[in-house]
């Protein structure tokens, strides 16, 4: 545990000093308080206005901040050959791999909590009240972006940085699709149904993280939904992780 | 010796900078003192508004909700703050065309969306969009089942548009039963069955919209309301002072002012036309 821990805290500091990262973070911060101009010519729907661009803005950001950061962490330590330092010190394969994650989970976390902090304040200083469904919504927008950091360092263990990128976004994609696949799964017969049912169950359902669209109507998820959105991320991320690690186990530097 | 382009131009470039600079300077001049005569002297050819160019073109609702990638609110508020552009900029085609689409889309992809319910159901009837205004209150009747809002302001539209007095008790009936309705819903409920094609119940409706609502949008929209009625009241009067004191028809609003019952004739918060029947003695309003 000690030296997945010391690995995840390099790869924290690795990351923030990636000033990708910051630039990323400061163009969120832009978007999030740029929706007090839209909140403003939206006759009277401000809060709902901030609410809705602010959360769609951290998950791009989010996205994005995984898609660039994430996929390039692995293949950046195979180019400047620093794997071969870590690899020969007492330290298996798994280890380093699951540190990764971690270290990739925190900085996603921390990105979370700035841009989060930066969007209820600005809430705040709209509407002088506090959303707590935000914060439902801010956690499972983190749970999201978690299991998508392990589908990156899963593909980034065997493909290109840009490759796994594009697999990644191209599951992003599907993933908040899946409603619509199941619904056209329904209205079709035969190997096509088949085909979309089967693609609706194997690939992440992102919609289950998706509670940023309640947040308007101050619905909080109820306690069988928050379960099972747990358990699917817990079930999903461990198996991707157990896949991950056997991808990386096997690859010759 | 051979002749080096490379090299010459690195030679001639700093006489010729100065040069390039003031020709570049030149065209600039030119090309705003064209734009200038063209923006304020030429005659414009073609009378389009803008409008014509950013006129929405909202997707079928399955396509939005499937291009939202499940951030249905945010496209729903994208859709909002366009058709608060479209309505503020004149109706190129004389009818804002693509309101029923655009209400229609916002609330398929965001169907608790109340202020949308309630503004459509204002702004559609008047622009003639009766029927689609009375399908969008159904609409949010079954996806918001405990609002008031929403069967009052439908029973508004039968009221004024459809003139249907019998639904429009029936709405009211409605949105006197839902919780936190005003006391006043009961009471417009009651008094539809007596006095429906009152005039003065209208003007009452829409003063509780307006007291009620904390909407911006809405409470401008009923506020104009108000005042359109108000307008048309004070002519219907008029007219009715006129054939009192003369006992005949005025022949136009001029001669109300002329006989000095009104002082000028109002202008309608809601770029209406006032309109008169000289035969008849009726005074409505016309787009």
């Amino acid at each position: 545990m000690k030296k997945i821990w010391a690995v995840a805290k390099n790869t924290f500091k690795e990351t923030v000093r990636d000033k990708l990262l910051y630039a990323l973070l400061g163009f969120a911060v832009l978007v999030i308080a740029g929706s007090l101009l839209a909140g403003s010519v939206s006759l009277g729907q401000d809060q709902r206005v901030i609410e809705d661009f602010s959360l769609t803005a951290m998950l791009v950001f989010l996205l994005i901040i995984t898609l660039f950061i994430g996929t390039q962490l692995v293949r950046r330590e195979v180019e400047r050959k620093t794997i071969y330092l870590s690899l020969t010190k007492p330290i298996s394969r798994d280890q380093f791999y699951l540190g990764k994650f971690v270290g990739l989970c925190l900085t996603s976390a921390v990105s979370a909590v700035v841009m989060g902090t930066i969007f209820l304040i600005v809430l705040y200083l709209k509407t002088k009240s506090f959303e707590w469904v935000a914060l439902w919504a801010i956690g499972a927008l983190i749970l999201e972006i978690w299991l998508l950091t392990a589908v990156s360092l899963l593909f980034s263990s065997f493909a290109a940085p840009i490759a796994s990128a594009i697999y990644t976004f191209g599951l992003v994609l599907v993933g908040h699709s899946s409603l619509t696949i199941w619904s056209i799964a329904q209205k079709s017969g035969g190997f096509l149904k088949g085909t979309l049912e089967a693609v609706y169950y194997v690939f992440p359902n992102l919609e289950k993280f998706n509670l940023r669209n309640e947040v308007v109507y101050h619905l909080h998820p109820n306690p069988t939904q928050t379960v099972a959105i747990i358990l699917y991320f817990v079930g999903y991320t461990v198996a991707v992780l157990l896949l991950g690690m056997s991808v990386f186990r096997r690859h010759e530097f | 010796m051979s002749f080096e382009w490379g090299e010459s131009f690195k030679d001639l470039w700093p006489r010729f900078a100065p040069l390039l600079l003031l020709a570049a300077l030149a065209l600039a001049y030119f090309g705003q003192l064209r734009y200038d005569t063209w923006r304020f002297f030429d005659t414009p050819t073609v009378q389009d508004s803008f409008n014509n160019f950013i006129e929405p073109e909202p997707l079928k609702s399955p396509t939005a909700k499937a291009a939202s990638l499940g951030a249905t609110n945010f496209l729903s508020d994208i859709y909002w703050l366009e058709l608060i552009q479209y309505y503020g900029g004149g109706d190129p085609y004389g009818t804002y065309r693509q309101l029923p689409a655009l209400y229609q889309t916002i609330t398929d992809l965001s169907p608790k969306f109340l202020a949308a319910y309630q503004s459509g159901l204002l702004v559609l009837p008047q622009e003639k969009f009766t029927d689609q205004a009375i399908a969008l209150g159904e609409k949010g009747q079954q996806n918001l089942p405990k609002s008031w809002e929403i069967p009052y302001y439908e029973g508004l539209v039968y009221h004024v548009d459809k003139k249907d007095y019998l639904s429009a008790a029936r709405q009211f009936q409605i949105a006197a039963a839902k919780p936190g309705a005003p006391a006043i819903t009961k009471y417009f409920a009651g008094l539809y069955y007596k006095e429906a094609g009152s005039r003065q119940t209208a003007y009452v409706i829409f003063q509780t919209v307006y007291q009620t609502t904390t909407d911006p949008f809405v409470k401008d929209r009923a506020q104009k309301q108000i005042g359109h009625l108000g307008g048309l009241f004070a002519l219907q009067d008029a007219v009715s002072a006129f054939q009192q004191k003369l006992h005949r028809n005025p022949k136009s609003f001029d001669e109300l002012i002329a006989a000095k019952i009104i002082p000028a004739l109002p202008v309608s918060p809601l770029g209406l036309k006032y309109t008169y029947d000289a035969v008849t003695g009726a005074v409505s309003d016309t787009k």
